[in-house]
Order: structure tokens, then sequence, then C-alpha cells
């Protein structure tokens, strides 16, 4: 059974038709690549997948639950993390509070009045977000407040964010938008290396990243899915090289 | 020895201001305070405490705290006069009252941000300030205000005087207490995380919409001990305790001291009023434009307000001991 089960989702802007009748299995476990030309509705779909936009028609069903009409924080706590294009991170906390953030949502649910427990003193849930920056090679920069790191470091931090409380897929929205050469490749390997289980779903222009981490891909193009396959199926598919480069000769 | 240590650290800031606050009648008269603005300035840093809990945590920027304050103050005014002159009912039922009223007004304003939301909350802090004049005038009293209480009663002591003074300060403690027990709970982290990224908070699974509530309704809650409070102090409630003036005033007060320390806008309370009732006593009514050159000078130059002059000479010391 697929953990992401997307069926027949349609969705209009006004007279623009954003998504059509998109239909989209992820299997556990997987690195799934969603490409395609700009405007194609790949942005549209994620921002579905994380309650942010409900469409007008179709269903989404995550490890068998319906995601449609359930809150953006909800579907958080059922286990999908989402990394923003621009890092969205919390830039006036330090790293650790920004990593301890998730880890009590974690632990307390979307909501929980506890008032008079002291964050700091929880030392099983503090030293577990050491970990986690730890792990993601932020650890010089524990008590650094965040808005001041570089950008890849505010990428790493924002990927630390979204481990900490165990999600089951990763949305990824063009994780190496603007980084320079060095900083994509340092990205690639922190998303290979992550592999344990974790299903992520990428939306990305680089190709090099692209086939670098997918081992399945879906081409989108004017909110319709033309193509999907291995990376190899879709390098040489007439469709896709059609919708990059052909509209102006059909 | 440890233990002790992080005891005295933590609570470094509630320690200090207990030390203030308890011998201000001691000190405050040698700077030329009268007795009973120290009652005054006591009370107002509660509001102000509470004003941080909403504005400096989670960044909303709330134009209709008078409501709450004034509602607080009518709520005890009526309890006193009608059903026993023992505070504790009426600092309940005005507490319970206005946090009622704050869940309702939370529910429909927190729908919207930034100066939708103040302009929202000055709406209805308004709409309350007009019912009291017209609508509930045989209750308030109208232009005139609620007068007639009798002399406010702790169970047995009479609440005059210095007696006043003494609960206003220790419920001034008190509350100063546990906001900074708020601050250093996981709900003080997440109503903060609000003011720095709401759109993440909702997608790290937390629902900052019901942190948002929370803050609202806590700082109203302040600012209701605060107005019952007023009413202990001065067997009084005027209309204006629910008018924008004193929504606005509490705004000028957070600003200047420093909105999300917590202390800075009780520095701001105590100094506004100090600079109100007694530097102005040589000024007249000139002493609105002093504040004015006051608060566009802490705008431009120190938006930190006085905590951030405080932290910049702290600064200035360790970096100079260093050098030496």
């Amino acid at each position: 059974m697929p953990i992401l089960d997307i069926h027949q989702v349609s969705l209009s802007f006004g007279g623009l038709k954003a998504l059509q009748n998109v239909n989209l299995k992820i299997e556990q476990g997987t690195t799934h690549a969603l490409i395609g030309p700009n405007g194609a509705g790949k942005s549209t779909l994620l921002n579905v997948l994380t309650g942010m936009l409900k469409p007008d028609d179709g269903s989404v069903m995550f490890d068998g639950k319906p995601l449609l009409d359930v809150d953006s924080y909800d579907i958080n706590q059922l286990g999908i993390a989402k990394v923003f294009q621009t890092p969205a991170i919390f830039p006036e906390m330090t790293v650790l509070q920004n990593v301890t953030i998730p880890v009590f949502a974690a632990r307390d649910g979307s909501f929980r009045l506890n008032m008079l427990e002291g964050y700091s003193k929880q030392r099983p849930l503090i030293e577990f977000a050491e970990e986690q920056i730890c792990e993601l090679g932020l650890d010089k920069h524990m008590h650094t407040i965040a808005g001041s790191l570089s950008r890849g470091d505010k990428r790493r931090l924002e990927m630390a964010i979204c481990l900490a409380n165990k999600p089951r897929l990763l949305l990824l929205d063009e994780p190496t938008a603007g980084m320079a050469r060095h900083e994509t490749e340092k990205t690639i390997e922190l998303l290979q290396g992550m592999k344990d289980g974790i299903t992520k779903v990428i939306v990305e222009h680089d190709m090099n990243v692209v086939f670098s981490l997918a081992e399945k891909i879906s081409v989108l193009s004017q909110g319709q899915i033309i193509a999907e396959g291995s990376p190899d199926e879709i390098k040489g598919h007439p469709k896709v090289i059609e919708a990059y480069l052909g509209e102006a000769q059909v | 020895m440890h233990n002790q240590q992080s005891f005295w650290q933590l609570n470094k800031a509630v320690i200090l201001f207990a030390l203030v606050a308890l011998t201000m009648p001691l000190w405050f008269p040698l700077i030329n305070g009268y007795s009973g603005l120290d009652t005054k300035i006591m009370i107002f840093c509660i509001f102000l405490v509470g004003f941080d809990i909403l504005l400096g945590f989670t960044g909303y920027l709330s134009f209709g705290h008078a409501a709450f304050f004034g509602i607080a103050a009518y709520s005890t005014g009526l309890m006193l006069k009608n059903f026993s002159d023992n505070i504790i009912p009426a600092i309940i039922v005005a507490v319970i009252a206005a946090t009622l009223v704050a869940i309702v007004i939370g529910l429909l304003t927190l729908k919207r941000t930034g100066i939708y939301f103040s302009i929202l909350t000055l709406a209805f802090a308004e709409m309350f300030h007009s019912m009291a004049m017209a609508m509930l005038q045989t209750w308030t009293g109208g232009e005139n205000g609620l007068t007639g209480m009798p002399t406010p009663m702790l169970f047995d002591i009479k609440m005059q005087g210095s007696a006043v003074f003494y609960f206003s300060a220790i419920m001034a403690i008190l509350m100063f207490y546990l906001a900074k027990r708020i601050e250093r709970s996981p709900v003080g982290l997440m109503m903060k995380a609000i003011k720095c990224n709401q759109t993440r908070l909702e997608y790290t699974g937390i629902n900052a919409r019901k942190y948002k509530l929370l803050a609202f309704v806590i700082s109203a809650m302040y600012a209701a001990v605060a107005g019952a409070l007023m009413v202990v102090y001065e067997p009084f409630v005027g209309h204006e305790f629910l008018g924008w003036h004193q929504s606005g005033e509490v705004v000028i007060m957070s600003v200047i001291g420093g909105v999300g320390t917590l202390v800075g806008p009780m520095i701001g309370a105590a100094f506004m009023l100090y600079f109100e009732n007694v530097l102005s006593v040589d000024l007249g009514e000139q002493w609105l434009l002093v504040l004015g050159l006051i608060f566009m000078f802490v705008v431009v130059f120190m938006p930190g307000g006085f905590m951030e002059a405080v932290e910049r000479i702290k600064k200035r010391f360790i970096t100079t001991a260093d050098s030496e």
C-alpha cells in the first residue's frame, strides 16, 4: 500500500486549472521527484498536501487516513513535514530553541497547557534536540541566533526542525534553489544520508539534484501528470521533452 | 549549592523586583513620590506584565485592553456595592467576567493579524465604552462614574493606605513570577515562536491559534486583576477606564520600557506614572509634549526601550572590564 495516495485531485484558481485530475501514488521509503516547467502545479500540489490549499475535487490519503479538511498542524502531527523554498525557521531564537519546538510538539501534540513546566529542564528532550542539531552538523551554532546563520546553515536548521518530530513523509520544495554549487552538493549528501525509512517528495528544477536523489519521477505540465517512471525512463520520454522544449513547435 | 545558584539565576528578576517593590514606601517619598502613587505603580506593573505576554511574546498589538481593565473595575465596583465589601469575591468575579469577554473578543479578533487585529480590538473596546456611557448607565453611572462603594475589606483588614499598597505589591510580585514561569515553559516558547514565524510553527505541528488565544486571555486576566485593584485602591470607576486613551497608555508604557522583556514594561509604567504625577507638577499640561519627545527619542534611537539602554550599558561595562 502506498504511504501517500493522491486520487483525482483538481484545483482551479478562477479560470486557471492549476491541477487537473492528478493521480499519484508515493511508495513508502522512496524518494519521489516532481518536475515540470514553471507553473505546472508542483508547488500547488505540495500546498494541497500540507493543508494550505483545499482542492475542488478528489481525495488524498496518507497512511490510510484522509488528509483533506485536516489543519496544517494536524497534518504535521500525522507525520508530514515540509521544507520550504526559502528556509522557514524562527530567526529571533537560538538554534537550540528552534529545534526544541518540534521536540515538544512531538511530545505534547498541537496544544498543551503546561505553563509551569520549565522547558530547558526537560533534559532528555533537550538532549534529543541537541543530537538532531549535531547530526546536521550545526553543533558549533547551538546557541547562535538562527537569523544570523548562513543560508546553507539555515537550510540545515530547517531540516533539523523538520526531522525532530520524526516525520514519515518529508516534502521538499526546491531545497537547493538559490544555493551555490558546493552547497547544493552538500544538500544532496544530506538528503542521501537520511534515507532510512523517511519517504521524500521533492520538487526541484535542478536536474542534477533530481537524478542523483530520485528513485521515481513524475512530470507535471499544465496541472496534469504527463509521465511517470524511473529516472532513465524519464530522461528520454518524448512527452517530457515536448513539455520542456516543444510547445512552440506543436 | 548548584541548585541554589540556579534558583537565584532563574528568579533574579523576581527577587530584585520584590525587593524594590516592598521597600518602596521607604524610598519613594525621597524622590517626591506621594503614597498612593506607589500603589498605582504596582497595579500598572500587573497590567503591563500581562500585556507583554501578548505583545512581547506573540507580537499581537492590542489597542483594546482597557476593555478588560474597565470591565473588571466595574464588576469589582458593583460587587463591593451590592454583594459584599470583601474584595476577594469581587476580584474573582471581576477576573471571570473579563476572561469570558476576552475569550469572545479573542476568538473574533485573532482571525486577523497586524493592523487589522489592532483596529478590531480598539473597536470592541470602544463598543464597551459606549455601552458603559449609555445602555448600561443605570449600572455604571455613565458620565459620572460608579461611586458609593463601601470601604473595601480584606476579611477583617480595612483596605486603605499601606494595606492596599502591600496587597497590590504582593499581587504584582506573584503575577510577575507567574509570567516568568510562563516565559520559561513550553507554552512561552510557542508564544514567542508565533512572533518569529507563525507559518513554520503551524507546519511544525503546533496549533498557533490556540496559543494566541491563550496569550490574549492571560493578558486580559492580568488587565482584569489590575482593574479590580484600581477600585480597591480608590473606590471609584470612571468611564475613562474603558477608553482608548487607557489602551494607548499601556502601549506607550510597553514601548518606552522595552517590549518582550517583561521587566521593561513595568519600568515603563513606573516611569510614566511618576512623570505624569510628580515631574509634571512643574510642567503643567506641557508634560504631554515632553512625553511625546521622550517617546519619539526611544522609538528612533532605542527601539528596545529602556531595557535596550540597560543592555547597552551592561555590554559597555563588560567590554571595558575585559580590555583592562
